[in-house]
């Protein structure tokens, strides 16, 4: 995907574009507000990562301007403003997603892409299926090559993110956030027990395992590997 | 003390802003009080004038004009305490008694009391009484004679310098004893206001530790030094914990640095094979990830420390959170041969940070199990026990010794036994900042074997 990188730290901004380009991605990098609000209103990108204090013009200015201008490129901004009201300050100017440096590479990898993919939608009778594992989310039923699985109210909501966000990485705070609304750390081994509780009714005595760990990274619900 | 500055208080000045209307008021009282007493003595004067003429022309009728004439020599001599000058006047306008030395132009006889400007021409020398007027009274005898009685206003004029004099002294000692007061006022005042200048300049200063005294009156003096005691608590408490944090990073974050950077150091020392530069670099990332949980640990409770919250402050569905919190943890302590119980009573709500609170639970929970044994128990409850929220944790496990149970929320203590299990200390000083915080009681209770963590909210 087409990255524009807004942020002034030179030497981050340099690992983070040489990390992204090694991804696969491709990435516009500007030093300074002025110029990343440039080309954020001349180029087409599909995400946009912008530092929150930026020098000429601050990052939440910018995402305010590109609202302003019916543009909805979704964006990640960086801050090192880590206070829940800082957050809210970042997703109230329009920004999608807020990680707070210094943040793991693999989770701004993995929220990008979150972020561009956005999730697949119900099909049209609402359900969800990934390979032979359907979720059905108007009558809460999940069922995989004909078998029935009962699933907890939490374990079902875990399978619904997983399911939307299939063949994407998920990491385990994006988890946390997402179906628990916790935005702390809490010990990894917590979301590893969810994971391997709902990983024994979905893929216990079934040939091929949907759900994967990402060792260092997270999960992910993918019908390929 | 300086007169300029007591000119400029408050109290001095509403004590001469009262001393002026006082004085205004006295003067209008008294003002009013000199004219009434004017207008008697005038009256009275009157009277007796009239009295007098009556008396005057009584003898003379019976007696005839021999005794009237004694009469007004007789007064004459008298020495005229009264201050009374009397003139007889023949028909042909001479002089036949009396100590006045002419009639007074144009004073007709017709026997009503007038004031009549005397000049001093009229007055015999010898007299001490002065020019001015006088109020006389005149009648006309049978024989057409002219006889006049006058009131020399002396006696008036005394008054008047009486009740004037009166006045004057009741006005400064009016205004003197309201300025007397304003000072006094004033000077209570300033001296109160500098015992706390003094104080907060000693605080300015850098000596934290100073308090104001307080009066015991009670009064706003005391409240306003209550409040800013309680202020310099709280400072001191602030600029404490950031004393300690600063401490606290200096020891603690050194040691894993400085493991970091050795560790880079030696490995670039010499070429190496690149299977060892992963192995350092994956070493560096654990350590690197470990720093920054501290630092986030640290600042977090730093935060709740502070107090400083604008939008996250709400109504909190505690009961909610429990139940969510207690089972992403049920599983994990299942996982671990432990069991987690919860009774948490629905419906129970606090006001404060969910996330704030969600992280102290879990630091709870987290403890609780990591640190009892295999099959261990442990409970968490909520309940409402007469209008208080209290939630409580507790596990059969080790415990916390009695002299430990203070030293475990300081920052990066850590007891003995627990030196080889993975943590940073962090974990119950954000418990008990947030517990500070939300006005949470804290209490570590032991249970022979196991601990108790109980939160009592008390608003």
């Amino acid at each position: 995907m087409r990255i524009l990188l807004i942020e002034d730290d030179q030497s981050a901004a340099k690992y983070l574009e040489k990390g992204l380009a090694e991804s696969g991605h491709i990435v516009d990098y500007a030093a300074d507000g002025e110029d990343g609000l440039h080309l954020a209103l001349t180029g087409k990108y599909d995400v946009l990562v912008v530092d929150r204090m930026l020098p000429k013009r601050d990052g939440l200015s910018i995402i305010r301007m590109l609202r302003a201008d019916k543009n909805k490129t979704p964006v990640l901004v960086l801050s090192a403003l880590g206070e829940v009201d800082d957050r809210v300050d970042g997703l109230r100017a329009g920004g999608d997603d807020y990680l707070v440096k210094p943040y793991a590479f693999v989770e701004l990898l993995a929220r990008l892409d979150a972020l561009v993919r956005r999730g697949r939608e119900r099909d049209d009778s609402g359900h969800l299926r990934v390979a032979d594992l359907e979720l059905d989310l108007v009558k809460h039923k999940v069922v995989r090559a004909g078998r029935v699985i009962h699933l907890q109210p939490k374990e079902l909501r875990l399978l619904e993110y997983l399911m939307r966000h299939a063949g994407q990485v998920i990491t385990r705070t994006m988890l946390l956030e997402q179906v628990w609304d916790f935005q702390f750390d809490p010990r990894t081994s917590v979301i590893d027990t969810q994971i391997s509780r709902l990983r024994a009714k979905i893929d216990k005595g079934f040939s091929r395992s949907l759900l994967h760990t990402i060792r260092g990274v997270g999960y992910k619900l993918d019908e390929s590997a | 003390m300086n007169l300029h500055r007591l000119f400029h208080t408050t109290a001095i000045r509403l004590a001469l802003r009262y001393a002026l209307l006082y004085a205004l008021l006295v003067t209008v009282g008294l003002g009013v009080l000199y004219w009434a007493t004017s207008r008697y003595v005038d009256a009275q004067l009157a009277v007796g004038l009239k009295q007098e003429l009556e008396r005057l022309t009584e003898i003379d009728r019976r007696s005839g004009r021999k005794h009237l004439i004694d009469a007004i020599q007789a007064e004459r001599y008298s020495g005229s305490e009264n201050r009374r000058f009397y003139l007889l006047l023949g028909t042909d306008g001479q002089k036949l008694a009396g100590g006045l030395l002419d009639w007074p132009p144009g004073f007709v006889a017709d026997k009503q009391v007038r004031n009549v400007w005397i000049e001093d021409d009229l007055i015999p020398l010898r007299m001490p009484d002065k020019d001015g007027y006088w109020p006389m009274v005149a009648t006309r005898l049978s024989g057409g004679e002219r006889l006049l009685v006058a009131q020399s206003v002396r006696q008036a004029e005394d008054l008047q310098e009486f009740i004037l004099g009166t006045m004057a002294a009741i006005l400064a000692v009016s205004i003197g004893l309201a300025l007397t007061m304003g000072w006094l006022l004033g000077r209570e005042l300033l001296l109160r206001i500098d015992a706390i200048n003094a104080i907060a300049r000693q605080v300015s200063q850098g000596n934290l530790s100073r308090r104001i005294t307080l009066s015991g009156q009670d009064d706003e003096f005391d409240e306003l030094a209550k409040h800013l005691n309680m202020m310099l608590e709280r400072i001191e408490k602030l600029l404490m914990g950031m004393r300690q944090v600063t401490d606290n990073i200096a020891h603690d974050l050194r040691r894993p640095l400085a493991r970091v950077r050795n560790r880079i150091e030696v490995t670039l020392m010499e070429a190496r094979e690149p299977g060892e530069y992963r192995r350092v670099l994956r070493e560096t990332l654990t350590d690197s990830n470990e720093l920054m949980a501290t630092f986030t640990a640290l600042l977090e409770i730093a935060q709740a420390e502070a107090g400083s919250f604008r939008g996250q402050w709400g109504t909190v569905d505690l009961s909610g959170l429990l139940v969510e919190l207690g089972e992403l943890y049920q599983d994990d302590a299942e996982a671990r041969h432990k069991h987690l119980e919860l009774q948490i009573e629905s419906g129970l709500t606090v006001q404060g940070s969910r996330h704030l609170l969600a992280q102290a639970i879990s630091n709870l929970l987290d403890n609780a199990i990591k640190y009892t044994g295999d099959d261990g128990v442990i409970a968490l409850k909520a309940l409402m026990n007469t209008n208080r929220i209290v939630v409580s944790l507790c596990d059969n496990g080790p415990g916390i010794p009695a002299d430990q149970r203070q030293k475990v929320f300081e920052r990066f203590v850590r007891l003995e036994s627990d030196r080889s299990t993975p943590g940073n200390g962090l974990g119950l000083s954000l418990v008990k900042a947030v517990a500070d915080l939300h006005k949470v009681h804290l209490e570590l209770k032991d249970l022979h074997p196991g601990l108790c963590v109980e939160l009592q909210f008390m608003s």
